[in-house]
């Protein structure tokens, strides 16, 4: 498919969905929200994971940070919701940046541990302190009608779309790309990997604190266990992956097809919606490694032969 | 300015749906699975054998009719975020009259914000913490009493054994209940001769209590009251033993009046200390079940296993729900909401009323594990058996 | 001081099943490159093994151990051969997710098969202690101690001196020259996560007796387990020792002069700081 005719075909899904608070039932808006979000956040993760190659488990952490950077602003002292998104904003990049610098050395899986490692510290860091509640938590003030949460949580994924679109076609991302590649041999060519991987990280900071920052203050409760979880994390990653990692489209698809099978098992047979994520991992790294982007790519030349070649690549 | 006018039109609609709908419809979103789901089962078999018995009685009297109660529980899977979207699931696509609360103070503060954006009450019976009922929402009922209070009853025992402690150990866990417990007992022990010496905070997920029961037993403190989660007061328990800590008396705001736990420590349970809103005797009278002897014996025949202040409450949260239906003699949300905060009646559970915030204030009975029994010691008429007091030390048993 | 030597008792013997849990992590990490997310529950699969054998057919605990071993390396042996063998030279991130999804399955499961209830593993001894040096050490955590050791030693030996072992380590470091020389990977693969497993299941034995289980400690073990492993080393898995030991030394001693509510705190904070100072962990070599 041409890449203009994608594009004029995401308008026109951008323009429907922003109309769905109008003709669709509160469930469906309470799903949509919840699966924006998800996009966004698998998007995000896209960046650091996707195009440079950096499996980060901290993503939950500027998604924390972000809504805890709104519930302080607006719980202890009283300032309105942007200025909390900025603060969230401010201390998820502070992070970022300055934790960025020492665990993005690190390679491969010694990276993700650290991001974890991070995760969790941050959890019980938080849980300690007064001003965000400790383990108790904030509640936000309350808001009728989601239609607003609906809308930003769609400007939200739009603004992080154009935003790897934009990474995919320029400078910034073909070294992000030659650093997943062979950083060594990146570096080698004059590409800054330290300041790439830094801004990559900054940049996903943003778009998940935000996605933090509105989720809160919909739910209107925020405590250390939810804001910070490392299953969250997980799940945006599988989103990511299943849809494929290092596209622009890959994540968003991957969550709202994951999201909506995830919903509608929850609706009907609740207790089969929890193993569902875990077989449906198992299943998609064994048989579609690279994601369905790759998957509907391949398929068409290979046919269900596709599934026997990932195993026979990968296999011992 | 928008989104008012789309929840006006939401309401009317819903309203409009409602007026001619029968029977009526009670919706909850509890935890049937996941960590929570050893207490949350309590609330999904209490409220289906409430809305049975009530059902078989008749059902509810609206207007010139009798109407049936339907129940529809959703499994939460112990996941907060999931309770939130059921609890929307059941108002607008379910399209429930009234909501039945969950297990949990942190589940019922979240949930309790959808009952209040929708203005559909609900009462539940899981969330104690005082949070709950000081944000000045008017849809929420609980008939869980305030944590700050668990200890009183015991503090009041404690001032008239002899000797009485001097000392006291306040360990309580980090989520919303029990600091609310936590911060109410420090307030109310000051009023006492008790001297705190030990006042630690310690992490929901911990099970090893081994630092602080070496602390605890150093300083040879005299009482210790724990506020946390079952989980947590069986590992106290089993690893007081094994440290061989033996202070005179230890309470517990949770686990001792339940049966399982009970099982599960055996021997080692004798003499522990805990409280109950709710004691299944006899002496409590109640509409559709008898009497609280008689629906525990229902109860544990039916489900398999001993009920306990859980279920009872889940028991008063759907009788509260009938009764005020029945005083306003209609299901229009707001009318029912006013009903419910002026309802006063006697059921199993005991006596059922709602103060200004919209919480029961029942008193706790003290407890205490006796020979393999549970026995009530202490109640809000004063001692009711003697308390083996001071626990003999662990070699000695 | 009494205070504090008592803490430090309790430091080391919690530290001694610290080192057991994350032993089976440290093993499959090293050699197979696998890091494995559903660590944490095949030792609680182990614990439950245990429970049902002490409850219903009224084995001794330490007796039913060397069974829950077994047992659960039955089950690492089939997880591996026949799903994880599929996916062992994909970038590594892969199996990170998989092994997440299989935490997730194991544990629904567990569930559905055990309930939630929390359950406890409570021999008759379960409470008995004596007095060392003036510290209160309990029977059942020392017991523990000593197999844990046991089984540490038992491991290194294994690997050093036995000619599966050998073949074990020879595979890790070079599938190729192995294979030349008639090792069959797949069954050696399968072979360590299946001993990977049954040293989990010897973990959750003793877990069992020490503390409660419930079908949902397996991801806060796993996550401890990654820091043990860490901080000691993976060099060796007998570095896992001094990982397991630092640990539960640091956390008791946080849990009294900080308070308790930060032992994760410092849990993982010495995780993350190991990872930028030191990544090959305390006693591993600097690469």
């Amino acid at each position: 498919m041409k890449f203009s005719t994608k594009l004029a075909l995401a308008g026109v899904g951008i323009a429907l969905l922003a109309t769905v608070p109008w003709w669709g039932s509160a469930v469906l808006v309470q799903f949509g929200i919840n699966a924006l979000i998800l996009a966004t956040l698998a998007q995000s993760w896209n960046i650091i994971g996707g195009y440079t190659g950096y499996p980060s488990f901290g993503n939950s952490v500027f998604y924390g940070l972000g809504g805890y950077g709104v519930a302080i602003a607006m719980v202890q002292y009283g300032l309105p919701f942007p200025v909390g998104l900025a603060i969230g904003i401010g201390l998820a990049v502070g992070f970022a940046i300055l934790l960025g610098l020492p665990v993005l050395r690190l390679r491969g899986h010694y990276f993700a541990i650290a991001t974890l490692g991070l995760a969790e510290v941050m959890t019980a860091i938080v849980s300690n302190l007064e001003i965000a509640g400790r383990n108790v938590g904030l509640i936000l003030p309350l808001v009728k009608g989601d239609v607003l949460f609906f809308e930003l949580s769609l400007i939200l994924l739009v603004v992080t779309t154009l935003a790897v679109m934009w990474i995919s076609r320029s400078r910034f991302g073909f070294g992000l790309i030659a650093i997943r590649e062979n950083e060594q041999a990146a570096a080698v060519m004059g590409v800054n990997t330290t300041l790439y991987k830094i801004l990559a990280f900054a940049l996903c900071s943003v778009f998940a604190a935000v996605a933090g920052g509105i989720h809160a203050y919909w739910i209107t409760y925020l405590d250390p266990g939810s804001a910070f979880d490392v299953a969250l994390n997980v799940k945006m990653i599988i989103m990511a992956v299943f849809g494929g990692p290092g596209t622009i489209f890959g994540p968003v698809l991957g969550a709202f097809v994951l999201s909506a099978i995830s919903e509608i098992l929850a609706a009907k047979v609740t207790s089969l919606a929890s193993i569902f994520f875990g077989i449906v991992i198992v299943a998609a790294i064994v048989f579609m490694p690279r994601g369905f982007a790759d998957l509907v790519r391949r398929f068409r030349h290979l046919g269900w032969r596709y599934f026997q070649e990932n195993i026979r690549t990968y296999r011992v | 300015m928008k989104n008012l006018a789309l929840a006006c039109a939401a309401m009317m609609a819903l309203l409009a749906s409602r007026v001619s709908a029968a029977p009526i419809e009670l919706g909850a979103s509890v935890q049937l699975t996941g960590q929570f789901a050893n207490t949350g089962r309590y609330y999904g078999d209490a409220y289906q054998f409430a809305v049975e018995k009530i059902n078989a009685a008749g059902g509810v009297k609206v207007g010139n009719t009798r109407e049936k109660l339907n129940l529809k529980i959703l499994d939460n899977q112990s996941d907060v975020n999931l309770s939130v979207r059921q609890y929307v699931q059941l108002v607008t696509q379910d399209k429930v009259n009234f909501l039945l609360g969950p297990f949990a103070s942190d589940f019922v503060l979240a949930d309790s914000a959808i009952a209040e954006k929708y203005n559909v009450p609900m009462i539940q019976g899981g969330g104690a913490s005082d949070q709950i009922f000081s944000r000045g929402y008017k849809y929420i009922f609980g008939t869980l009493p305030p944590a700050s209070d668990y200890f009183d009853s015991t503090l009041d025992l404690m001032g008239q054994l002899k000797p009485p402690p001097a000392t006291l150990a306040l360990l309580y866990a980090d989520d919303a209940f029990d600091v609310s417990v936590a911060d109410g007992t420090r307030k109310d022990a000051s009023k006492t001769k008790l001297k705190i010496v030990v006042d630690q905070r310690y992490s929901s997920k911990a099970s090893d209590f081994n630092s602080i029961l070496s602390l605890i037993k150093s300083q040879n403190v005299d009482a210790i009251l724990v506020a946390g989660h079952e989980t947590e007061v069986l590992n106290f328990i089993r690893q007081a033993k094994t440290l061989n800590v033996n202070p005179k008396l230890y309470s517990f705001t949770v686990g001792v009046p339940s049966a399982d736990f009970r099982a599960a420590l055996g021997q080692d349970a004798n003499y522990a200390f805990g409280m109950s809103s709710w004691v299944p005797s006899a002496a409590l009278k109640d509409e559709y079940f008898g009497n609280a002897e008689q629906f525990a014996n229902e109860y544990k025949k039916r489900f398999g296993y001993e009920p306990d202040y859980h279920a009872a409450s889940a028991v008063a949260d759907v009788q509260a729900f009938v009764k005020a239906i029945e005083s306003a003699n209609s299901i229009d949300p707001v009318k029912v909401r006013d009903a419910i905060a002026k309802v006063d009646f006697d059921s199993l559970y005991g006596r059922v009323r709602f103060n200004s915030a919209g919480q029961i204030n029942l008193p706790q009975t003290v407890v205490q594990v006796q020979k393999g029994k549970l026995v009530p010691i202490y109640g809000p008429k004063g001692m009711l058996e003697q308390p083996l007091y001071p626990m003999p030390e662990w070699s000695k048993r | 001081m009494q205070l504090l030597w008592q803490i430090l008792v309790n430091g080391v013997l919690l530290g001694g099943l610290y080192a057991l849990m994350a032993l089976g992590l440290v093993l499959v990490w090293g050699v197979l490159n696998i890091v494995n997310l559903a660590h944490g529950a095949l030792i609680m699969l182990g614990a439950y093994a245990c429970y049902y054998l002490f409850t219903g057919l009224g084995w001794d605990p330490f007796a039913a151990l060397p069974v829950a071993m077994v047992l659960l390396f039955c089950l690492g042996y089939v997880i591996q051969r026949y799903v994880l063998n599929l996916i062992i030279r994909a970038p590594m991130f892969n199996t990170l997710l998989i092994t997440f999804g299989f935490e997730v399955v194991i544990t629904y499961l567990a569930q559905i098969a055990f309930s939630a209830d929390f359950r406890t593993i409570n021999p008759s001894y379960a409470g008995a202690n004596f007095s060392f040096l003036g510290a209160t050490v309990p029977l059942v955590r020392l017991l523990a101690f000593a197999v844990a050791l046991a089984l540490t030693l038992g491991l290194w030996l294994f690997l050093e001196h036995t000619r599966i072992g050998r073949a074990i380590r020879a595979t890790a470091q070079n599938l190729i020259a192995a294979r030349l020389y008639g090792v069959n990977p797949r069954h050696l693969y399968a072979l360590t996560f299946g001993i990977g497993a049954a040293l989990a299941g010897a973990a959750g034995t003793l877990y069992g007796v020490v503390s409660q289980i419930n079908p949902y400690i397996g991801s806060g073990l796993t996550a401890k387990s990654f820091a043990i492993a860490i901080i000691g080393g993976l060099d060796k898995s007998i570095y896992v020792l001094a990982g397991g030991l630092f640990l539960g030394i640091v956390e008791a001693v946080t849990a009294l002069y900080i308070g308790p509510t930060y032992t994760d705190v410092v849990s993982f904070g010495i995780l993350v700081l190991v990872l930028i100072v030191r990544p090959t962990g305390l006693l591993g070599r600097t690469a």
